[in-house]
């Protein structure tokens, strides 16, 4: 790895630590007042919890953001333009749904029904975008946005079925939210599987490299497209239903993290994966500081809502620039 | 080294875009393909590359069948150049060109003899996105040439289309010494003067069928182009005693 790449790495991860500090230093009291301060033992798992979560689930949206960028050569795709995300909510809430009507739970719960909607979802964006045995980029955005219009439709009739005090709960996981409490080895399972995945596709960097060129010039190089697009697929598959496990449905940090990371790295895939995990980490991180900050009087806001506002703006900005490319 | 083609046919659906195409390329020699727009040339330049699958018929490289090669060895054997090169990423040239050793090991030195022979060196670190079509184009060539293998092929749709006289010249020049290594290179051209300039034997498409072949000066006559491209054509002498293709 080039120097210059390292003292970058290196000064992202400093932000990513003072985000961090600052998220576990403010405090507002019930009057809404801020202050500053570390908070005493029985409450710190309240911050430490969120924080963490917000580094797993950061860096997993942003990876496989990144990932879909490459497998779909589409400097828009992500989990949330491609219908992921809308597939593992799905998912998640027929799992719910099921889990409440039988009573009873199933193998795998949530995160299977998660793991199962992302891919799904997937390969109906994948399959119906395929033209003349290649992918048509605009088509796969245009399907991508029907896929999610339709898997949403499916999580509100599985909202509508459900007994009044239940839509409650699901209309705050569907906001998106990270978990104040949750368990240590929960959170170690689902951290250690996002380290694999951002591995595992920094790994593959020089050939995210080569894929970035036409089908046939990535071949002629000696690519072999339809191993590398398999790992791809399934790599960020996963890793978008781990961000929608422990967060639900956060839109635009998969979009923003790689283009931010690109922005600032200019550099080959290897490189970009670990400022992508960076940054998408320092973006949830952010917008949790934020929503720490913004009092509307009416609680805080949910982090979703943050990430929408953040990530809409951004993405305007990067559509207005021209700089659909990068 | 030798190449064979075999009664090679691709139909896309119910359209035949290449048809019966039979030909023995020996090492060390320059091919030029020529053909009106849409005679197949495309197709038949990315079946030699091993890129595309033929509906019918093969192509042999020494003994082999390309379809069938690994990717390593396709990479080693066979360096690609398209008429428009893509790349998706914010990739400076030279780190395009560097993605010509993807498959074979990092060469620093290749990179830079393969950019210095298409006038990029001090242009290297020019982002792609931002580069000139000539430029972009002399940095798939120099891509090509850091791939290559000497004694291997080089097959070329198109590579000129955006260069200036300077350049072409040097690209043309450069084939040429590829050739001279033992390369076969096989070049898609519209610029009659250019393979006229380089070529030892020509292809000469029409509706995807091999309507002529043989030695440039033989098959390059204003009576056989001026019958394939539909147009008028007569020898011109310059004052040099050169003699030019002309429109009369």
């Amino acid at each position: 790895m080039k120097m210059k790449n390292i003292i970058l790495l290196s000064f992202l991860s400093l932000l990513l630590l003072g985000a961090a500090v600052f998220r576990l230093l403010i405090t507002r009291d019930v009057d809404g007042a801020l202050s500053f301060a570390l908070p005493e033992q029985k409450f710190l798992m309240y911050r430490l919890v969120p924080l963490v979560s917000a580094l797993i689930v950061g860096s997993a949206l942003g990876v496989s953001g990144m990932g879909l960028q490459v497998l779909l050569r589409n400097p828009l795709a992500s989990p949330w333009i491609l219908g992921l995300s809308s597939g593992a909510g799905l998912g998640v809430m027929a799992t719910m749904f099921a889990e409440h009507t039988t009573g009873g739970t199933f193998f795998g719960g949530q995160t299977l029904g998660a793991i199962v909607g992302a891919i799904l979802s997937l390969l109906l964006v994948f399959g119906l975008s395929r033209k003349r045995g290649g992918i048509d980029p605009m088509t796969m955005v245009l399907v991508g946005v029907v896929v999610s219009v339709l898997c949403g439709a499916g999580i509100m009739i599985f909202q509508h079925l459900v007994p009044m005090g239940l839509r409650g709960s699901f209309t705050t996981w569907l906001m998106g939210s990270l978990p104040e409490v949750e368990s240590w080895g929960r959170l170690g399972l689902l951290g250690l599987a996002v380290l694999v995945g951002v591995s595992l596709i920094a790994w593959w960097g020089p050939t995210l490299d080569a894929a970035c060129l036409s089908d046939d010039e990535a071949r002629s190089v000696g690519v072999d497209l339809p191993k590398i697009r398999r790992r791809l697929f399934l790599t960020s598959s996963f890793l978008a239903a781990i961000g929608v496990i422990l967060a639900g449905p956060i839109a635009f940090v998969g979009l923003i993290a790689p283009h931010g990371a690109r922005i600032i790295l200019r550099s080959s895939h290897r490189s970009l994966a670990i400022g992508t995990a960076i940054v998408g980490a320092l973006l949830l991180l952010a917008a949790d500081d934020v929503r720490q900050l913004v009092d509307l009087g009416t609680g805080r806001l949910p982090i979703g809502i943050v990430t929408s506002v953040i990530g809409g703006i951004v993405f305007l900005f990067l559509l207005l620039r021209g700089r659909g490319r990068v | 080294m030798r190449l064979r083609l075999t009664n090679l046919s691709v139909r896309y659906g119910a359209r035949t875009a290449i048809r019966d195409i039979n030909a023995g390329i020996d090492g060390g020699k320059v091919i030029a393909v020529l053909g009106p727009n849409a005679s197949g040339k495309t197709t038949l330049l990315r079946t030699i590359a091993g890129l595309q699958t033929p509906t019918t018929g093969e192509v042999e490289l020494d003994g082999a069948n390309v379809n069938k090669l690994s990717s390593h060895d396709l990479a080693s054997k066979i360096a690609w150049v398209p008429r428009v090169a893509e790349v998706s990423g914010a990739f400076t040239l030279r780190k395009v060109v560097e993605l010509g050793r993807y498959a074979l090991g990092q060469s620093r030195q290749r990179v830079e003899d393969a950019l210095a022979k298409v006038d990029l060196l001090s242009r290297s670190e020019s982002l792609w996105h931002e580069a000139s079509a000539g430029m972009r184009q002399r940095a798939t060539i120099a891509r090509a040439l850091a791939q290559r293998t000497p004694g291997g092929v080089l097959v070329l749709d198109e590579p000129t289309s955006a260069l200036d006289l300077r350049h072409l010249r040097m690209v043309g020049e450069t084939l040429r010494q590829c050739a001279s290594e033992g390369d076969i290179v096989v070049t898609a051209v519209h610029n009659i003067p250019f393979a006229l300039d380089i070529a030892d034997e020509v292809l000469v498409l029409r509706d995807g069928q091999l309507t002529l072949a043989g030695a440039t000066n033989a098959v390059l006559t204003p009576s056989s182009l001026g019958h394939v491209f539909g147009v008028d054509l007569a020898w011109a002498t310059d004052d040099a005693g050169n003699r030019h293709l002309v429109q009369p």
